[in-house]
């Protein structure tokens, strides 16, 4: 109680401001804004695909327009380009060790690459006549690949010999996307514009489809969920996800998009703790836009995040460490999260354990000729059982505060005006006034810092939140400082600048005033219902 | 009848000789004060009048500090003698004229004089004289006369020294010199040494340009300290050896040589010389040497508590004290000061480090706000239930004062802010509401533009804590009404709903989320938000109201009552209307009636009935106060007496000064059930407390509880809490929390606190114990002593040397 009698200094504070009622963040939705974006621009035209290596360092193959372009993961430069396609390619992907890359094309061919180096070794398989949109490769098989294209065939090619094994028939419409099963190397689904997504096993002869699933739209992506018993599939507006095993039921049904999903990836969540499975993560994105995070199983979109264009592919490296996300107008999204000091010390340390002869650190008894002795202890975390003394906490005092202790109120407002915040600096005239002594600092400014005031009238006048306040202030420092500003060249520009922005404000304002004329009657109507 | 809410800072209190206890004359009584816990201990009731000094029988040895003798001195014309510890009056001495004053020199001297009978103990005393004929004009009402304490009898003739007013006595710490300000005069004293009847006071008059506020002596030696109304400090050294020395023969060739070297010293005035400080910017209230007279202190209108170096006159200062400085008392602990402050609260001090220990506080007064927002709401908002009454106070801050315990409760601050007493108010805390049940506080605070910028209108919503009076910030609103100013806020009474008015013509109900309970968000935030927004003909809304079911919304709009479903936001019904506009509405407990007040020149007193939906009866009465029994049908009202009955009102109310009265209505019936007149019924309130049967004797709750307490606080935040249906006065004591004081307080101070009781020693037994004793054979001491040529040779030396260096185990002699 004693404590509370006297004054205490107080900091001067801005105006709170309205807290959502939802919480903005959660904890996960903050591990997805915590990428850092960077963007590769100025690429030819759509990026159609991506897809990470599955050997570290995951390096990333961008397909767009007539290459493919691998690109360095951790520093985003391209490592190489191919080029050898005779019209626009498809869907470049990696074989499960990385170290050859197979794409499709508009001349129906599907080539394969060494991805390590630009070198010669290339295969060519022929078999389709129509644009080849889906090349895939098999979970674990490393000599045989399938195919998809707009002939409605699916094609199973062993590579090193260059042979077409299978073709599966079945599709009546383009087929667009497929996915190799995790469960298995004989198992895949391919999904087609005619609706459906068909399940294949190469071991069943009959050439049919194991399983098929009607998506009900165009289906523009499928993805197994890392499982192998979940499907999931984008077409239209909407995701949906199947149980495979209990024989293609539909689980659940996402509509959150507003225009076509275009594709689809699984990621993580690299959080500790938890089960694997609640950390995975499907991911789709959008021609409006949009990335949407799915927790499949809580079964709730967690995050979303918008871009400035309509997005065709999303990929997520294995590590997910990073997030890349191509758009329609040639534009590459990469995000990085920052890595942990830990992990990079990690290898580091192992490198050092191969020597062998490294001592464990001695706990050497601190003597009092070192500094150390003196702080000894102070660092001690309390036991649980402990009793805390507790230091009176310590106000933090600004610069703007200290003067404004010592009434040096001129020197508080220039303080507040060269500091970034505009929250402070409204905050310290707020204060000035309860002291009744803005306008007397206001007119004993000097040139320069009139005009440091006039520029930040100049930026926040018009600001909602800070106007009430700054207009009845801007109109009362023209009429205390006209003499001055007609002396100073550069303050004229200042002041005609002010009376542009002011300009523009009432054009706004008008414009709002016509559209809540509009509005206000439809609303009572509404409102009388 | 409980009374309280008095003044504790009209006189300097004292502490008794152990430092341990605090008498503050409040009111008629002295109140003894617990320094350690702050919380009160005894009171000694005897005196009729306001007491005006106090002053305790000093100890002369250390045993006889758990003495707990004061003499007290009251405007009643009596001097009083008590025993403060048990409490017991064991003297009264009967002076008649009002004491404004009064000290006693020789509380030490001796007991027994030098013929062997006792000395009479004499007290100077500051009176008014008013016994004279009306029609003799005095001019010097104010007397400082000579008492006999002993003889309790006032002596005749001796008037040391008339004044226009009565003026306070200061007495040196030595006891050796007392002193009054008359004006741009300080006029001393010495105390006769051998003090009778007859002794001629000998007295210096010291001068100067502005009129001196306040005086103070030096502990041991010829200096005092006096401060004027402009802030100046003047420090006389050496004052009186001219007039106060014994020998009158040598004085006169002194004083001639020494008249050139008096610097600073005005006239013929008697002191060595004088010099000014001056930090104050405003008149110096406070000042008082430290216990051994390196230090003084002063301290004036702007708060801030200053410490000058005697000698150099260096300063530290324990500022943001946030009210005017009233007081200083020392304590005879040298740790342990108090300074009494214009808010009405004494507060501890710990002394070097400057710390404040405790707080004894009492009701806030009333403070002067800016006129626009005087007349909007008395100050003072009650919660029933809990018998407390809030008050605003300047320093922005809320303090929640128990009317049964008369005791501060808490204090909640309303602004980040620190109030400087002679800064312009630019922030004003313009309303104050309190839910039902006492656990929701509305405050409304205006910061004031400065020319037309930054004005700034906030309402804040508070949720209360674990204690009773202890709130914190649940939700800020800004602007709520855009610029538009407050003029109404009231809660429901049972849901988290409130509503506010404005005077731009429009209410706003809020509503609290915190009972939304959303299962899937982990982090809920409850915090008030708008619900509905209404307004009927754009007309300033004056006033709002909830039914005591909540069921009805009144809102005043000027001169009409609208009725409103506050749920759907549907206005139901309109009525009215009256002359002025309303200020004030207030539905009467469950009852189907409203009373409405409205003021300004036509003032009236109207009662609504709701089911006819129109004014039952009414009264041209200019209305303070309203306050209704939650679960009866009546209410009661304070309303000021009009200014032309104020002239054929009787005698008795004018000489009291009654100029409000209390009216208690059945609201079926216009005429009165009871009256009664009350003084300083302008910004007063009033209000119907829920009886607590635990709070009133055992007797009285075992026949028949009261319905409800009346509780009626005036403008000087006196107030009084009586029972309004029973005329007989009830006994309803206060509590006085006598378990929770210890009565027997066992601290320490000094050596003892830091160190603790110093162990007895026997000395004897330490002369007397053995010690074993062996004589030392230090041969390298005396084996080279003596000349070189009678040394034997080195090579015998050398071993003998080396063998007595060598530790021998000495033998110890059984």
């Amino acid at each position: 109680m004693a404590d509370g009698q006297l004054g205490k200094t107080f900091p001067v504070k801005s105006r709170l401001k309205p807290t959502p009622k939802k919480p903005s963040s959660s904890p996960e939705s903050k591990y997805w804004r915590s990428f850092k974006t960077q963007q590769i621009q100025g690429l030819v035209s759509a990026v159609t695909f991506i897809d990470f290596s599955p050997d570290p360092p995951h390096d990333f193959a961008a397909t767009f327009s007539a290459s493919v372009t691998l690109y360095n993961s951790q520093t985003l430069e391209p490592k190489f380009k191919i080029t050898s396609f005779t019209d626009v390619a498809y869907s470049a992907t990696f074989r499960s060790d990385g170290k050859l890359l197979a794409a499709g094309g508009e001349s129906g061919i599907v080539q394969v690459f060494d991805a390590k180096a630009k070198s010669d070794l290339h295969r060519k398989l022929r078999g389709h006549t129509r644009p080849v949109r889906v090349v895939r490769y098999p979970r674990f098989d490393k000599l045989h690949l399938f195919s998809g294209g707009d002939d409605t065939l699916v094609k199973y090619w062993d590579v090193a010999s260059q042979t077409e094994l299978l073709s599966l028939q079945g599709h009546k419409d383009y087929v667009r996307s497929g996915f190799a099963s995790p469960a298995s190397s004989d198992m895949f689904a391919t999904g087609s514009y005619d609706h459906t997504v068909r399940v294949w096993d190469i071991r069943v002869s009959s050439l049919n489809s194991v399983m098929e699933i009607n998506h009900g739209k165009p289906v523009e992506d499928v993805v197994f969920l890392p499982s192998g018993g979940l499907l999931a599939t984008a077409g239209g507006n909407s995701v949906k996800i199947w149980d495979v095993i209990a024989g293609g039921k539909l689980v659940h049904s996402i509509e959150s998009h507003n225009k076509t999903v275009t594709s689809l990836c699984v990621g993580k969540v690299g959080r500790d703790g938890g089960e694997e499975s609640e950390k995975n993560r499907l991911f789709s994105v959008s021609l409006d836009g949009y990335l949407k995070v799915f927790d499949y199983s809580a079964l709730k979109i967690t995050h979303s995040m918008r871009y400035p264009a309509p997005l065709l592919s999303v990929a997520f490296s294995p590590d997910c460490s990073v997030r890349a996300i191509g758009t329609s107008n040639g534009t590459l999204f990469v995000g990085k999260r920052k890595k942990e000091q830990t992990e990079s010390d990690a290898p580091g340390a192992d490198k050092l354990v191969g020597f062998g002869s490294m001592e464990e650190p001695e706990n050497r008894v601190l003597k009092p000729t070192n500094f150390r002795y003196f702080r000894r202890g102070q660092s001690e975390k309390p036991s649980e059982g402990d009793y805390l003394v507790k230091r009176p906490q310590k106000v933090k005092l600004a610069e703007h505060d200290k003067l404004l202790r010592k009434f040096r109120h001129k020197e508080a407002l220039v303080s507040a005006l060269n500091g970034k915040n505009p929250q402070n600096t409204v905050a310290v005239m707020e204060e000035l006034v309860a002291r009744k002594k803005l306008l007397k600092c206001v007119s004993n400014l000097d040139m320069e810092e009139l005009g440091l005031l006039l520029g930040f009238l100049l930026r926040y006048v018009t600001m909602p939140r800070y106007s009430g306040f700054l207009m009845s202030l801007t109109k009362k420092v023209l009429e205390l400082r006209v003499e001055d500003f007609r002396a100073s060249e550069l303050l004229k520009d200042h002041v005609r600048k002010l009376k542009r922005s002011v300009e523009e404000e009432i054009k706004i304002q008008q414009s709002l005033q016509e559209i809540q004329g509009i509005v206000s009657p439809l609303l009572m109507i509404a409102g009388r219902r | 009848m409980i009374i309280g809410g008095k003044s504790f800072v009209s006189s300097p209190p004292a502490f008794s000789n152990d430092a341990k206890k605090l008498l503050v004359s409040t009111g008629n009584t002295v109140s003894v004060y617990s320094t350690s816990t702050g919380l009160l201990m005894a009171e000694l009731e005897g005196h009729k009048a306001l007491v005006t000094s106090v002053v305790v029988v000093s100890a002369s040895t250390p045993a006889s500090k758990i003495l707990c003798y004061c003499w007290t001195s009251s405007l009643d014309g009596t001097i009083c003698y008590w025993d403060f510890s048990l409490p017991e009056l064991m003297k009264k001495v009967d002076i008649r004229l009002p004491i404004v004053s009064m000290v006693i020199p020789n509380l030490l001297g001796p007991p027994v004089g030098e013929n062997g009978k006792p000395v009479d103990l004499f007290a100077y005393i500051s009176v008014e004289h008013v016994t004279k004929r009306d029609d003799e004009a005095k001019a010097f009402p104010g007397q400082i006369r000579k008492c006999n304490l002993t003889k309790s009898r006032l002596l005749g003739g001796v008037i040391l020294a008339e004044t226009q007013q009565p003026e306070a006595i200061i007495i040196s710490p030595s006891k050796e010199f007392f002193g009054i300000l008359n004006k741009r005069k300080l006029i001393l004293w010495k105390v006769p040494d051998k003090d009778s009847e007859n002794d001629v006071v000998k007295k210096i008059i010291l001068h100067h340009t502005k009129s001196f506020t306040v005086l103070a002596f030096h502990p041991t030696q010829r200096i005092i300290a006096a401060g004027d109304v402009t802030g100046r400090i003047l420090i006389w050294r050496g004052f009186g050896k001219r007039t106060f020395s014994r020998s009158v023969g040598s004085l006169s060739e002194r004083t001639v040589e020494s008249e050139e070297e008096r610097p600073g010293v005005r006239g013929d005035d008697d002191a060595e010389s004088c010099s000014t400080w001056h930090w104050h910017p405003a008149e110096v209230m406070v000042l008082s040497f430290s216990f051994d007279g390196a230090y003084l202190y002063s301290g004036g209108k702007e708060g801030v508590l200053v410490v000058w170096q005697l000698d150099t006159g260096k300063k530290k200062y324990l500022p943001r004290i946030g009210s005017p400085l009233l007081f200083f008392t020392a304590s005879p602990d040298p740790s342990l000061l108090s300074i009494s402050c214009a808010d009405n609260a004494i507060h501890l001090l710990k002394m070097p480090s400057m710390e404040i220990l405790n707080s004894i506080a009492g009701i806030k007064l009333p403070c002067s706000f800016p006129d626009t927002y005087q007349g909007l709401y008395g100050g003072v908002v009650f919660n029933q239930t809990a018998g407390l009454v809030a008050i605003r106070t300047e320093d922005y801050r809320i303090q929640f004062y128990s009317l049964f315990d008369d005791r501060e409760v808490s204090q909640v601050r309303i602004c980040e802010r620190n109030h400087q007493p002679d800064d312009d108010i630019t922030l004003v805390v313009t309303l104050l509401a309190l839910s039902v049940d006492g656990s929701k506080m509305g405050t409304v605070e205006v910061k004031l533009p400065e020319e037309g910028i930054g004005g700034l209108v906030c309402l804040k919503f508070w949720a209360s804590g674990s204690r009773s009076g202890d709130f914190t910030l649940s939700t800020v609103i800004y602007e709520p009404h855009s610029d538009a100013g407050i003029s109404a806020l009231a809660f429901h009474p049972t849901r988290h709903m409130a509503v506010s008015s404005s005077y731009r013509g429009d209410f706003k109900i809020w509503i609290c989320n915190d009972d939304l309970q959303q299962k899937d968000q982990v982090l809920q935030k409850s915090g008030w938000r708008c619900h509905s927004v209404g307004s009927y003909k754009k007309k300033p809304m004056t006033a709002a109201a909830f039914s005591a079911d909540g069921s009805v919304l009144a809102v005043a709009a000027g001169t009409v009552v609208t009725l409103w479903d506050p749920d759907r936001n549907i206005l139901v019904a309109v009525i009215g209307e009256t002359f002025m506009p309303i200020v004030s509405l207030s539905f009467v407990g469950n009852s189907e009636y409203l009373v409405s007040i409205s003021r300004g020149s036509e003032p009236q007193l109207s009662v609504w009935s709701m089911s006819k939906l129109s004014v039952s009866w009414s009264y041209k009465l200019h209305v303070e106060a309203v306050a209704c029994m939650t679960d009866a049908s009546s209410f009661a009202v304070l309303a000021l007496l009009p200014k032309s009955s104020k002239r054929l009102a009787s005698d008795e109310n004018r000489q009291s000064r009654k100029d409000g009265v209390i009216l208690l209505f059945n609201v079926e019936s216009p005429i009165p059930l009871s009256t009664w007149s009350v003084n300083k019924a302008k910004a007063g309130g009033l209000a119907f407390l829920q009886v607590n049967p635990s709070l009133l004797d055992r007797k009285i709750s075992d026949e028949k509880a009261p319905q409800a307490l009346l509780a009626y606080i005036n403008s000087d935040h006196e107030y009084v809490v009586f029972d309004p249906y029973n005329g007989e006065d009830h006994k309803i004591r206060k509590n006085r929390l006598e378990n929770l004081v210890p009565q027997d307080e066992t601290g320490h101070f000094g050596y003892t606190s830091i160190y603790g009781e110093l162990q007895e020693f026997d000395i004897r037994r330490d002369q007397t114990t053995e010690v074993p004793y062996a004589p030392s054979e230090k041969l390298w001491e005396t084996i080279f002593s003596g000349s070189s040529h009678i040394l034997p040779p080195l090579t015998k030396l050398c071993s003998t040397f080396l063998e007595s260096l060598l530790e021998k185990r000495p033998a110890i002699q059984e």
